[in-house]
């Protein structure tokens, strides 16, 4: 069997401003994903995406790594993170009068 | 001499893996989640040209997960007989819902049979016992007759486990035979959409009341089994079980609408769960698996 691998829209044509997060993604069996924000439309300026951990899917905590939402459509920004343990998120941090339209995927591998 | 059906069994009854289920002769799939998704994935609604289109009832769903049932206060429960659950997740608020789904095609209008081993919590967000907070857990066929054949229908069989209603804990097992209205998207008169899983319509199965093991505490789960036969010949279902209960569903019919241009000999497979507060609720499936007679 080859690893397993996954591919999750975590979020998809989600508007978002000020702050936000993605559902709970639980992914133990996974070693390393890759998150990808693509932007079906945005304005304002770039917000911040922050990865989080969780020790139970309900209690988030950051785990350090961050990168900026895109601010034109059909771009797209991008975080990898291993050694996540068993939850992930992004939160979002957007300025005042900013807002963008989402696709949220989620790759993972064993 | 041994019949080959006597054969078949034992064989079946041999392999742990398949022994806790009754597979009509052919297995079309088995589906153990530890043995990753399986081509089980997220159900996403219809749209042409921008994904506004989309219906709500679907947007809001997201994919499902592989799951060790992790709690916060024991950590992993794990599956029925190994580490890993398909786990559907519908958001933290009243009326929401998730499904999960896998698209096959069959090869022969006869009788079929969906095994499955599954249990339901609501998110563990509270230490109370949460038992009215799932809205229901539920299955449904999607399938249209054969291109050349006869008739041309589209048939949606649907079952849900009632579970709690405004937060009543009614505990019983419904269908429905109605969708929504049609609904044309975009421009080029090839995509419609229709919302099969409205909260309306739903009926109950007479004796339908069951009374699960929903253990003590939000966090604690036991594995149930369900069985829901059908045959795709007549399009009617011909039986259900869950646990130790054999269900009447004389008074049984599926959502049946006229054949659709591009779904000859569908043959999709999906669950769903239902929130009834403001808190996530995760329906868990250990094993699925699919036989027919051909």
């Amino acid at each position: 069997m080859v690893p397993e691998s996954q591919a999750a829209v975590v979020a998809r044509n989600e508007t978002w401003t000020g702050q936000a997060a993605t559902e709970p993604y639980e992914a133990g069996w996974a070693r390393e994903a890759v998150i990808f924000v693509r932007a079906l439309k945005a304005s304002g300026a770039a917000g911040r995406a922050h990865v989080e951990l969780s020790p139970d899917g309900m209690n988030w905590v950051a785990e350090g790594t961050t990168f900026p939402l895109p601010t034109d459509s059909n771009k797209v920004t991008f975080a990898r993170v291993t050694q996540f343990g068993t939850w992930l998120r992004i939160r979002a941090e957007l300025p005042q009068g900013s807002s963008v339209t989402v696709v949220v995927t989620i790759h993972v591998k064993a | 001499m041994i019949s080959a059906d006597d054969l078949r069994r034992a064989v079946q009854y041999a392999d742990p893996r398949l022994s806790r289920f009754d597979p009509l002769p052919r297995i079309i799939c088995f589906d153990d989640f530890d043995r990753g998704f399986c081509g089980w994935t997220q159900l996403v609604g219809n749209y042409e040209h921008t994904l506004d289109a989309m219906l709500p009832g679907y947007a809001q769903h997201t994919q499902s997960m592989l799951s060790t049932l992790p709690a916060w206060d024991f950590g992993s429960h794990g599956s029925a007989d190994g580490s890993y659950a398909l786990k559907v997740a519908a958001k933290a608020y009243k009326g929401a819902q998730n499904v999960s789904i896998k698209r096959l095609t069959f090869r022969k209008r006869g009788p079929i049979r969906i095994e499955f081993y599954f249990t339901f919590k609501p998110e563990a967000n509270e230490l109370r016992l949460s038992e009215t907070d799932v809205r229901s857990i539920g299955f449904l066929y999607d399938l249209q007759t054969g291109d050349k054949d006869a008739d041309a229908w589209r048939v949606m069989p649907h079952l849900r486990f009632l579970n709690a209603l405004d937060g009543q804990h009614l505990q019983k097992w419904q269908f429905k035979r109605k969708t929504t209205p049609f609904r044309s998207l975009g421009t080029e008169n090839k995509t419609v959409t229709h919302y099969h899983l409205s909260p309306e319509d739903w009926e109950d199965i007479p004796g339908g009341e069951q009374r699960l093991c929903y253990n003590e505490i939000p966090t604690k789960v036991n594995w149930h089994y369900g069985c829901f036969d059908f045959d795709l010949e007549t399009m009617q279902a011909t039986g259900f079980r869950c646990n130790d209960r054999v269900f009447d569903l004389s008074g049984y019919e599926p959502i049946r609408i006229q054949g659709m241009r591009n779904l000859w000999c569908m043959l999709n497979f999906a669950f769903f769960v239902e929130s009834d507060t403001d808190k996530r609720s995760f329906l868990y499936l250990d094993s699925v698996c699919v036989s027919g007679d051909f």
